[in-house]
C-alpha cells in the first residue's frame, strides 16, 4: 500500500478516510488533524495552562507528546493508585510516566493514594464496598476528584484526557443501550468550565485506538502495554470488539457513530430535559470542591467512611 | 553430535516443505501458511486487523504486505480497556 501523500511505502492503513500513510506523512498528519479539531472545538488557547491526566498508556502519552509538539502549555498528572497485584500495573506505569516527562523535561504532578490519604485504591474499594469485586467505580471517584483538586490548586484553565474515538464510541454505545439520557446529553468532547471546575477536553476523540498505538510506536514512546488487571473483560472492551467487527465490514462505521451523534445533538435531537437533570453544586465543606452531594461530596463521605 | 546435525537437517526440510510464517500476539505464536497477505492470515485465525499493528523486523506494515517464508510477525494489540 502507497502513502497518499508522497507515494512511498505506507506504515497505516486508515479505510475510514480512504488513506494511507507513510511514518513521516503520518506523524505530521495527526498533531495537524488534532489541532485542527482543537480549534474548531475551541478547546483550549496556547495562552491556555493545560493539565494532561497521564495514565502511562499510550493514548495519554501520546496526547502529551503531540500537546508538547504543537507548543501547548501543558503539564500532566499521574496518579498512583496502588494496583499492584500480580503485575504491577500501577508501579510500572508511574515508572514510564516520569520516564517520558524526565526526558521532555516536562512537569509532572504525581498524586500518589498511598503517601497522601493513606490507602491504595484495591483497599479503599473494599472498605467501603463500593462495587462488589472491581475497584473501578470508586477509581472513576478518586480520579475525578483529584484532578478536578490539582487543576484548581494549581490554577489549570483546562484538564486534558486521552479519550480516544473507540472510547468515545463504546461509552456512546452503552449509553445508548441503556438510553442513559443524562450521559447522553453530557457526551461532548468539550465541557465547559462551571462552579470553578475546569474545562474538560479529548483532544484525541477523533482517532481510532489503531491510530494512537501506532502514533506511539512510531515516536518510540514506551507505554504500558498491559492493562490494569481489573479491566480484564470490561463491557467496555466487549463493546470495542463489537464496534470493530462493524468497522470491519463497513468502513468508517466507529467515526460516524460517533461525529454523527454530535452533530444531531448540535440540531436539537436531543431536546433539554424539562426538569432539571445537571443537579445544583455547593461546595463541599471538607475539601472546597463543588459537588452535588447533600453536604460534604461522595469522596470525602467514602474517605471518612475507611478512616473510621 | 551425529544425531543432532540429523535433527536440524529434517526440521529444516519439514519447515520448507510447508512454507510457513509466524505471528506472534501476546504470548501465542502462530504458524500460518507464507504466500497470502497478511490481512488474510489474520482473518483465519479469526483476529481482526481492526484491533491489531503489524510489526516485521521492528517495522510497522499494512496488511495488504504478503507473508514471506520463514518471517515473523510480531502484533500489537491496539484494545485498552476500564
Ligand atoms: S480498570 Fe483499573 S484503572 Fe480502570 S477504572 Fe478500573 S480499577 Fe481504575
Ligand atoms: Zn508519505
Ligand atoms: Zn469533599
Amino acid at each position: 500500500m502507497k502513502c497518499k501523500k508522497c507515494g512511498g511505502k505506507a506504515v497505516i492503513n486508515m479505510p475510514q478516510h480512504n488513506m494511507g500513510l507513510c511514518k513521516d506523512d503520518f506523524l505530521q498528519w495527526l498533531p495537524e488533524q488534532m489541532q485542527k479539531h482543537i480549534k474548531k472545538q475551541k478547546m483550549f488557547t496556547p495562552e491556555e495552562k493545560i493539565l494532561v491526566a497521564v495514565s502511562g498508556g499510550k493514548d495519554s502519552l501520546a496526547l502529551w507528546d503531540m500537546l508538547n509538539i504543537l507548543g501547548y502549555q501543558a503539564d500532566g498528572l499521574y496518579i498512583a493508585l496502588g494496583i499492584d497485584e500480580g503485575i504491577s500495573y500501577s508501579s510500572e506505569s508511574q515508572r514510564l510516566t516520569e520516564k517520558f516527562a524526565n526526558a521532555r523535561g516536562l512537569n509532572l504532578h504525581v498524586v500518589n493514594m498511598t503517601a497522601d490519604y493513606g490507602i491504595d485504591l484495591p483497599t479503599l474499594a473494599k472498605e467501603t464496598r463500593r462495587g462488589r469485586d472491581k475497584p473501578c467505580s470508586s477509581c472513576g471517584l478518586v480520579k475525578r476528584h483529584e484532578m478536578n483538586r490539582i487543576a484548581r490548586d494549581f490554577g489549570y484553565d483546562v484538564l486534558a484526557t486521552g479519550h480516544n474515538l473507540d472510547d468515545e464510541a463504546a461509552t456512546l454505545f452503552s449509553n445508548t443501550l441503556q438510553w442513559n439520557g443524562d450521559y447522553l446529553i453530557r457526551q461532548h468532547p468539550v465541557l465547559a468550565e462551571r462552579d470553578g471546575l475546569a474545562r474538560k477536553v479529548k483532544p484525541l476523540f477523533r482517532f481510532y485506538e489503531k491510530e494512537m498505538a501506532a502514533y506511539t510506536l512510531l515516536r518510540g514512546i514506551e507505554y504500558i502495554y498491559d492493562e490494569c488487571p481489573f479491566a480484564e473483560g470490561s463491557t467496555s472492551t466487549q463493546y470495542k470488539e463489537l464496534l470493530n467487527q462493524l468497522e470491519h465490514e463497513h468502513p468508517g462505521t466507529k467515526i460516524h457513530f460517533f461525529t454523527k451523534f454530535l452533530s444531531a445533538k448540535k440540531k436539537g435531537l436531543f431536546a433539554e430535559p424539562t426538569t432539571k437533570i445537571v443537579p445544583e453544586l455547593h461546595i463541599c465543606p471538607k475539601c472546597g470542591q463543588p459537588t452535588s452531594a447533600h453536604e460534604i461530596c461522595t469522596f470525602c463521605r467514602m474517605m471518612d467512611r475507611v478512616n473510621q | 553430535m551425529n544425531i543432532f546435525i540429523d535433527c536440524t537437517a529434517r526440521n529444516g526440510k519439514i519447515a520448507s516443505m510447508k512454507k510457513t510464517s509466524t505471528i506472534i500476539l501476546r504470548d501465542k505464536k502462530y504458524d500460518v501458511k507464507a504466500g497470502s497477505t497478511i490481512r488474510a492470515a489474520l482473518l483465519k485465525l479469526e483476529i481482526l486487523p481492526e484491533s491489531v499493528i503489524c510489526i516485521r523486523d521492528g517495522e510497522l506494515l499494512t496488511e495488504d504486505n504478503m507473508l514471506k517464508e520463514g518471517e515473523t510477525i510480531k502484533l500489537v494489540s491496539v484494545i485498552s480497556g476500564g
